[in-house]
């Protein structure tokens, strides 16, 4: 078994910090991605998870963009926004995954 | 969702601009239709008495299109409270926990329910622990891995063959195991008598069932309240004592310790009234309409399941679907009594701890002499297993709902991710053979027909993913720290 082990495997979840890296999103216009996590083939509970520490470790203000393949998390981290005090940018379904944005802190303005 | 709490939703994806016959997702979708519509109808033709068969595969298929479409996930009814604090998915299991009552409520006051109480006792609290701990590293419950093996999630696959293939092991296995059971429990299954093939006094599980469940007692809250009516215990004693008001009043805890201090201060308000919470509350029900329509969904079709298969045993004059297997020539398979596994309602675990058994036993790795499979559920070949079929029914209906929102997606599992939905799925087999049930078994179907017995499953439950969710979370701050990837 020790080469199934030993093999370099691509970290799933990678977490990158990437101050500064400007989007672009129809209907939002550019959004300036602070951290961003890709999180295509984890399964619940996991994208979850990563979302709540990234998010805890963030100033307010900061944009966190997520790639996610699952689809429960889909509809379960929107919902999550209320209570980790940020706010739910946008979803976007890509062809074969969705790109969440999410800023942290309560959006004034937003709504 | 609410129009407070969402985000824009964008769609971004390269076919979205075709039509709707153009889509391939929908053209699969379609095809899985007609193939269930021509097998059913193939069915029918050689003999009408498959009806009952087709009709757990076709409530099957609604459950997998409403699961899929509210993004059902009962393991994160309780996960997520602890993991992140979001009531989202637990507010849906409570709606179709009220509505399920309801409708059970209607099929008992007909006269035609099928279900039976279980028994009350320490095992629900831990097969529930056992049950709610491996979930969360399996990433989904019995059933929610069902449906995701439907959106092509290939991790929930090894989750039902680990669920199917470990239970075998459990129900079957005496030698050392044997060394475990209380003597009291193997005194206590010698004094039922049973027949000397199912050699009850050799294995675990034999001596669990014998010498310890048969012996408690098991009730309804329309009993314990003194509700002698059919009416008024169906109604007031099962659904809205055991269900609607433990509902409401989970729903206005969870609003309490969850949703109330978000939402507050979202709408800026200082000193809430009544009425603000009120509001609150309802927001919190609301927050994600797919789930709240799903759940509504899934509790009325659990009751009309219900329903129609009490008709169809009452059509035939049956009490199992064994004894119609016997009448159409089909008998092996069934357990000494001439029985099969034949709920009546929405279960999962017993008709996969079946599968396996029959793969194995083709094997010749084990016989039928014990309770599991000889007396109560019977072997059937998975052609003529009913409750089998629903649960294929739940991923192909999944599979046509992910096809057609074009969530469909073949999902390779990490390593790790392999090694936890084994796991997961190990200990999920386990906790449900202990608990007797799974999530819908053992608490769904029970606490929504006035079996009190249901929500001692669910307290065990929540204990076991509480802990998952720390263990789960240490895991992965572990992990983190060891590829360096800190934010």
């Amino acid at each position: 078994m020790m080469w199934l082990f030993g093999k370099k495997i691509k970290p799933r979840s990678a977490v990158e910090s990437c101050a500064g890296r400007i989007v672009d999103v129809c209907e939002l216009g550019p959004i300036q991605v602070h951290v961003a996590i890709d999180c295509r083939g984890a399964v619940c509970p996991r994208p979850q998870l990563l979302t709540m520490k990234a998010l805890e470790r963030m100033p307010d203000g900061e944009v966190l963009e997520l790639l996610i393949d699952n689809p429960s998390s889909i509809e379960a981290i929107p919902a999550m926004t209320l209570t980790l005090g940020s706010t739910h940018l946008i979803t976007v379904k890509e062809t074969d995954y969705w790109s969440i944005y999410l800023r942290k802190g309560i959006d004034d303005t937003g709504d | 969702m609410s129009k407070e709490l969402e985000g824009i939703v964008v769609n971004n994806s390269t076919d979205s601009e075709l039509a709707w016959f153009a889509r391939k997702g929908n053209l699969y979708a379609l095809t899985i239709l007609a193939l269930i519509s021509i097998g059913s109808a193939m069915a029918l033709g050689v003999d009408t008495r498959w009806i009952y068969l087709l009709v757990y595969l076709w409530f099957g298929f609604a459950y997998g299109v409403l699961l899929q479409y509210g993004r059902f996930c009962m393991a994160s009814a309780v996960r997520d409270l602890f993991a992140v604090g979001v009531p989202r998915m637990a507010v849906g299991v409570l709606i179709a926990v009220a509505l399920f009552s309801l409708s059970a409520a209607v099929v008992k006051v007909i006269g035609v329910s099928t279900y039976f109480p279980s028994p009350i006792g320490w095992h629900g609290l831990i097969g529930g622990a056992v049950f709610g701990f491996g979930m969360v590293f399996a990433g989904g419950c019995a059933s929610g891995s069902l449906y995701k093996c439907g959106e092509g999630n290939i991790g929930s696959m090894l989750v039902i063959l680990s669920i199917s293939f470990s239970q075998v092991f459990y129900v079957t296995q005496g030698g050392w195991l044997n060394k475990l059971v209380p003597a009291a429990w193997t005194a206590s299954a010698l004094s039922k008598h049973m027949p000397a093939s199912l050699s009850v006094t050799d294995g675990w599980f034999d001596q669990f069932m014998a010498g310890y469940i048969w012996d408690l007692k098991s009730t309804t809250m329309a009993k314990i309240l003194g509700f002698d009516g059919v009416t008024s215990g169906a109604f007031i004693g099962d659904a809205l004592f055991c269900a609607i008001l433990p509902s409401l009043l989970i729903l206005i805890l969870l609003y309490v310790l969850y949703y109330r201090k978000g939402y507050l201060r979202r709408r800026k308000v200082g000193k809430p009234t009544v009425t603000e919470h009120l509001h609150g509350i309802w927001s919190m029900l609301t927050a994600s309409r797919n789930t709240a329509i799903a759940g509504l969904g899934l509790g009325i079709f659990a009751g009309l399941h219900m329903w129609v298969i009490g008709e169809l045993r009452n059509h035939y004059g049956i009490f199992n679907f064994g004894e119609l297997l016997a009448k159409m020539g089909h008998t092996a398979g069934l357990s000494i009594q001439n029985t099969v596994f034949d709920p009546g309602y929405w279960y999962i675990t017993t008709q996969e701890a079946q599968w396996g058994g029959w793969v194995l036993h083709k094997l010749g790795m084990h016989d039928m002499n014990n309770i599991f499979y000889g007396l109560e559920n019977g072997l059937p070949n998975p052609l003529f297993n009913a409750p089998g079929w629903m649960s294929i029914g739940i991923i192909l209906g999944a599979a046509s709902m992910a096809l057609m929102r074009r969530e469909f997606k073949w999902k390779i599992p990490s390593l790790e991710t392999a090694v936890f939905a084994v796991g997961g799925g190990a200990l999920m087999g386990l906790g449900a053979r202990i608990g007797l049930g799974c999530n819908i078994g053992a608490f769904f179907a029970a606490v929504t027909n006035g079996d009190p017995s249901g929500w001692v499953f669910l307290a065990g439950m929540v204990v076991g993913a509480y802990l998952a969710v720390k263990v789960f979370s240490r895991w992965l701050d572990w992990r983190a720290s060891r590829e360096n990837f800190g934010i």
